[in-house]
């Protein structure tokens, strides 16, 4: 039963058939090669599977593909597509992230708090990214970048 | 692992076009809107749907309208808006903590209110919340609309009084006349997200009368006609807080699962109870904590 | 402490810009084209049943299903120190979840359609869940064939029992050691299974082409040693290490999860089943839970005896691992904990059993720690407790006992040089050790609690690294080798290592994930040694190609080679201050001399290490007389806790970890070892709880029950602190650390919850439950 659909995926507006069944992020992943959103849980738990949709942070693995006809997703590759935003830079500089599979995600859960809240507090940017497993860093260095974007800094912790 | 089923899709326009699907494909369609539960749902394959019926291409179903005494609550309108809604958190607190602590964001903007009462599991974090401010569920059939009160919803684990060929368009929700005071406390494993392993929600209304509602600790969300009584008309003082947590074993049910065991839930649950209790009372006299303060992690 | 110009410097990682732009590639990214095939796995539902049949037809008429392939296809065994494993079981299984089949299909929905149609009978057996009685006279015999296994000679598995290998360790006379001693203590700890919960499912792509040779692109942390567990594995076929080359891009989180072969070698066997076409088999999240290495769980057993003083006098320790269904990598971690199950202390007489157990549960593996981690909960616990009992604070008993340079360590070698004592002192200081936490908020009590902590690398005697190192026509580097990014942030420390010998910046050095076919040999990235073994390698081809530099200068130049040096990327002279040769201009093209030739040509480098000194061959009844361990990593942790009595939840006020690293060669990374380290030592206490019933079934394989920590529950503070007492045959004198910071967490944790509360608690985890409770239970 493929049905038609059109989406626009980092600003260009694609059209391809897919299953019903079939997943938003197999279909980003395997029909559109956009490889940044990643297969973690497959029930919505860990984040790694993350995209904007309309702007607003989902798990592409609990949406069908389907229900994002007419709609705008927005990956870390669409982000990126001028070079690397204030916050990837923060996260570089910062050393967020470790084995990094869990860092698109991350990358826009935090670009959504931004956007809604340029100068969040510590817990506020802990509570934005509290859906994304990190198993490596124990979030400190991911929290110091978001703040730092923000103009703030961490409590708590002697520098150095 | 990929959803295997196979299934069709379809998007009605209207809520008419929609209840026509339902009644065509009767016991063998599913109604989609957030989809943070029923993807998993076809994935394990849980449920078997022919169709599914997404109702996200019917516009009314969006509405949040908190208008002087009625919250209106569309069954598209997901925890997101309710946390975004400053009518919302002003008007309905208990409401707006109950939405704040479901998942995480990701969750929280997709998921949508109505969804979590008809998927109805035991933790539902909703339940307790519309329970004590007695809201009702619009439920709209062949026959027309008709209004089931929040108390008649909940039949049973994962069952509601959703008849066949029906759809949920939204929850009307009254706004507590007077000064009111709300606590809506949750047991999760950790701070993070977590489903429920007990939830007490209180309301506390003008001249000592209280609402109180229990989650995940009984088959269904039920409020605690008891206690309610025993605390109505008199001041909250150790005493009485001292009852009602005495009490509270006569009003639930908690089991042991993978998350708690019973004895844990039944140790945690007056706890609970009198923190609630007394975070709602300040509350509504004008001080206690700030709304949206874990109170599992506050002692009072 | 000597000033380096990139060693111990906080360097950006060469990784952190690809990862943030969605640029990094892991396994399941690369595309394979429309010929990729799809494999689904099919399971056992059973703990323990003989395999009576499997009938595949149903299955291989679907539509899209390219074969269906079960154990008698693949008859192989496989494993790294024993080989007790079939790539599918054979003829009977051992775990729930263990593979039985596999369908492969053209597309993914048609694999798991088809997979639900594959019918196996199986005649159940009776299950063994518990290591106490597996070990019992009469019990179910897992593998009778257990002593035929192939295996290192250094195990000792017990003929007509369950018991794989049993590392004995006696130093000096225990029963001496007691007699001697003014108080003993005897107890016992239980600490349960444990899951890795690495973010990327474990996930293998093989090609067996149509020139007969394997390629495989597999997420793991040894890419040479999974070449070679498929080599021996799969010689039936005809196939040897020359055909074969695995390919192993980043890797999203290991913990020792992707260490050896679990899946891969699925894929490998799968792979020659459809030859001419890819296939990919990934793990579901389910699956990383049921079916890939297991924390072991262990029952261990602790008499420790001391003097009024505090001198620890003798320690008996018995450790009876539940090591699973198979211990091909298992058994050597129980192997390690048998040799170092004293912790980190001065005792003269010591006794240790470290026993290997077969169960009907997933096989147990190594995991960030490997086997210390289990241990320390019960060693450290215990030292407390004695320090307790005889009036001594638990700091200083600690400081007095502490193992020191040149000691003799339990198995007889000696101590290397470590700043144990440097560590406690920093890190008791950081907690404020000794002064009453006062609490943040109204109804909580506060604890603090401490804990050493040590771990050497668990590796075969002859573990080899090697390196290779080129120039571009930038000046730019490239350095190949094996070890693996599994975020640790290896690849970076490697760049410095070559930029610091070179003064070529990090920045200007690739160093890249590595093919078994360009990239020279690293055994495993496991037991944090990489960083010391891998990076004495890369700092060998790192000077190899500076004497080649050095040497190519003298000979067009005529400067002796003593007195060159290199600076700022130039080879400089220091008896002609105005000479500068740029290496950009010589290190591909040469330098061109007056008469039109030119001398030198491209420079490289290669390097290689094994340590010589170490030897797995001792005494099997006293494990005397060997050199397995070639260093410890020593440190010392403490924690504050607030803990509310009434509910038993848990705050981390404050956590402090030193840890001797010799030389960080990258502070922050480090650091960011510590962090990530300590927190997912605390949720192992805190949080994390696996569940199985009794069938043998898991019944929590998802984060929405296994619970690891999210961003809202990193403690209020963490604090790490970096020793360094150079170890003086590693690079720059840097020693490995990335285990470590887990193994002080839990012991720690359950001290300061005696300490808040009076509350002793002997089994992990410590939830909020278990303490709530316990707190009610207390007379």
């Amino acid at each position: 039963m493929k049905k038609t659909i059109t989406l626009t995926v980092n600003g260009e507006a694609r059209t391809l058939d897919v299953e019903p069944s079939d997943t938003l992020l197999e279909v980003l992943r395997e029909k559109l090669g956009i490889k940044s959103p990643k297969v973690g849980c497959e029930r919505g738990d860990c984040g790694s599977c993350t995209v904007l949709l309309d702007g607003a942070t989902v798990r592409s693995c609990l949406v069908l593909a389907i229900e994002a006809d007419g709609h705008e997703v927005t990956t870390v590759e669409g982000l990126s597509a001028d070079g690397p935003t204030e916050l990837q830079r923060a996260f570089v500089e910062h050393n967020s992230f470790q084995c990094g599979f869990c860092a698109p995600g991350v990358v826009l859960s935090a670009t959504e708090l931004l956007r809604k809240n340029p100068h969040p507090t510590e817990d506020e940017v802990k509570e934005a990214i509290s859906g994304n497993l990190c198993r490596c860093t124990g979030y400190e260095p991911i929290v110091d970048a978001v703040l730092d974007v923000g103009g703030a800094k961490r409590g708590g912790r002697d520098d150095g | 692992m990929t959803i295997a089923l196979e299934f069709d899709y379809a998007k009605p326009e209207s809520l008419d076009a929609a209840l026509r699907l339902l009644t065509e494909h009767r016991g063998r369609a599913a109604v989609l809107a957030g989809g943070t539960d029923l993807v998993c749902w076809l994935r394990d394959e849980t449920i078997t749907p022919e169709l599914l019926i997404d109702l996200k291409g019917i516009p009314e179903l969006r509405e949040l309208d908190v208008d002087g005494g009625t919250a209106s609550i569309g069954a598209l309108v997901t925890f997101s808006d309710l946390v975004a809604s400053e009518a919302v958190r002003t008007a309905l607190p208990i409401l707006w903590e109950a939405s704040r602590t479901v998942a995480c964001v990701g969750i929280r903007n997709r998921a949508t209110v109505v969804g979590n009462i008809c998927s109805a599991v035991p933790s539902c974090n909703a339940g307790p919340a519309l329970l004590v401010c007695e809201a009702a569920v619009t439920v709209l059939g062949a026959e027309g609309e008709r209004r089931i009160p929040i108390a008649e919803w909940f039949t049973g684990p994962k069952s509601t009084a959703l008849g066949d060929g029906e759809i949920v368009t939204g929850i009307v929700v009254p706004v507590p006349e007077g000064r009111h005071g709300d606590a809506y406390v949750k047991l999760g494993r950790y701070r993070g997200e977590d489903l429920a392993q007990a939830v007490v929600a209180v309301l506390a209304l003008p001249e000592n009368r209280y609402r109180v509602a229990f989650g995940a600790v009984g088959p269904t969300p039920s409020r605690a006609p008891g206690i309610e009584s025993v605390l109505a008309g008199k001041p909250l003082d150790e005493t009485l807080i001292a009852e009602a947590r005495g009490l509270v074993r006569n009003e639930t049910a908690p089991i042991s699962d993978i998350r708690a065991s019973r004895e844990y839930r039944a140790h945690m649950l007056p706890i609970m109870l009198e923190r609630g209790l007394r975070a709602a009372a300040a509350r509504r006299d004008g001080g206690g904590p700030a709304y949206g303060t874990a109170l599992i992690e506050e002692a009072p | 402490m000597a000033d380096f110009k990139f060693v111990g410097k906080p360097a950006t990682r060469i990784d952190g810009l690809p990862k943030v732009m969605g640029a990094a590639t892991f396994v399941d990214d690369i595309d394979f084209g429309p010929d990729l095939l799809h494999a689904v796995i099919v399971e056992s539902p059973h703990a323990h049943a003989l395999i009576k049949g499997i009938d595949t037809s149903e299955a291989e008429r679907v539509p899209g299903v390219v074969k269906v392939v079960t154990g008698k296809d693949v008859p192989y065994r496989f494993g790294l120190y024993m080989k007790d494993r079939y790539i599918l079981a054979l003829d009977r299984v051992r775990f729930v979840g263990e593979q039985v089949a596999a369908v492969i299909a053209r597309d993914l929905k048609t694999a798991l359609r088809a997979a639900k149609l594959v019918e196996v009978s199986y005649e159940p057996l009776p299950p063994l869940f518990d290591p106490l009685d597996a070990v019992r006279e009469d019990c179910c015999l897992l593998h009778p064939d257990l002593c035929e296994c192939e295996r290192v000679p250094w195990f000792f598995p017990e003929a007509d029992t369950n018991v794989a290998h049993r590392r004995k360790t006696r130093k000096g006379d225990v029963e001496k050691g007691f007699e001697e001693a003014d108080i003993v203590l005897e107890d016992t700890y239980t600490v349960p299974r444990y899951a890795h919960c690495a973010i990327e499912p474990h996930v293998v792509v093989g090609l067996f082409d149509h020139s007969d040779r394997l390629t495989l692109w597999s997420a793991s942390q040894s890419p040479h040693t999974q070449r070679n567990v498929f080599a021996e594995s799969l010689a039936p076929l005809g196939l040897s290490h020359q055909d074969i080359r695995v390919v192993t891009p980043y890797v999203g989180g290991g913990f020792g999860g992707k260490a050896g072969v679990t899946m891969e070698i699925i894929g490998a066997a799968l792979a020659t089943t459809v030859k001419g076409h890819p296939v990919k088999l990934r793990w579901t999240r389910e699956q990383e839970f049921r079916n890939t290495y297991q924390r072991q769980a262990v029952v261990a057993k602790l008499k420790i005896g001391a003097k009024r003083d505090g001198t620890l006098t003798a320690i008996e320790h018995m450790l009876y691992w539940d090591a699973g269904a198979y211990v091909e990598y298992g058994a050597n971690v129980v192997n390690a904990v048998g040799l170092s199950a004293t912790g980190a202390y001065r005792i003269p007489n010591v006794k240790i059993d470290s026993l290997c157990i077969y169960t009907n549960l997933p096989p147990g593996g190594p995991y960030r720690g490997f086997g210390y981690s289990e241990f320390h909960f019960g060693l450290e616990s215990h030292m407390t407790r004695i320090a307790k009992e005889l009036g001594i604070d638990p700091v200083e008993f600690r400081r007095k006992n502490a193992i020191q340079e040149g000691d003799t360590l339990a198995y007889g070698a000696l101590m290397n040089p470590s700043g144990l004592t440097e560590a406690i002192d920093r890190a008791a200081e950081a907690i404020e050790w000794g002064k009453k936490a006062a609490p943040s908020k109204p109804g909580r009590v506060t604890g603090k609690g401490f804990s050493l902590m040590w771990k050497a690398p668990a590796m075969p005697p002859n573990a080899g690294s090697a390196a290779f190192l080129k120039f571009s026509e930038d000046g730019s580097v490239n350095v190949m080798v094996s070890g693996m990014e599994i975020g640790q942030g290896y690849l970076t420390v490697m760049a410095q290592i070559a930029a610091e010998v070179l003064t070529v910046p990090p920045e200007r050095i690739r160093v890249e994930t590595p093919d078994t076919d360009r990239n020279p040999y690293e055994w495993q990235t496991v037991g944090s040694h990489v960083t010391w073994g891998c990076g004495n390698a890369v700092r060998e081809a790192a000077l190899e190609a500076r004497d080649r530099m050095f040497d190519v200068v003298h000979r067009a130049h005529g400067f002796e080679t003593e007195t060159l040096y290199l600076e700022d990327e130039k080879v400089k002279c220091r008896t002609k201050s105005d000479f500068e040769l740029a290496l950009r201009d010589f290190v591909i093209t040469g330098i061109a001399m007056e008469d039109g030739t030119f001398r030198g040509g491209p420079i490289m480098g290669s390097g290689a290490f094994m340590p010589e000194f170490t030897s797995a061959l001792s005494d099997p009844e006293t494990s005397q007389g060997g050199h397995p361990n070639v260093h410890y990593t020593v440190g010392a942790a403490g924690i504050v806790l607030e803990i509310d009595p009434a509910t038993g939840r848990v705050e981390v006020v404050k956590a402090a970890l030193a840890v001797d690293v010799g030389q960080a060669i990258n502070p922050d990374l480090v650091n960011g070892q510590i962090t990530g380290g300590m927190l997912q030592g605390l949720a192992t206490v805190l949080y994390e709880d696996m569940r199985y019933d009794s069938d043998g079934r898991l019944l929590n394989p998802n984060f929405t029950d296994y619970k690891i920590p999210t961003a809202m529950d990193v403690p209020r503070e963490m604090i790490p602190i970096i020793v360094e007492v150079p170890q003086p045959d590693g690079p720059f004198g840097a020693r490995g650390v990335g285990e470590h910071t887990m193994i002080p967490a839990a012991p720690m944790v359950a001290n300061a919850v005696a300490d808040a509360l009076g509350v002793r608690i002997t089994s992990m985890p410590l939830t909020a439950e278990k303490i709530a409770l316990a707190v009610k239970a207390k007379p």
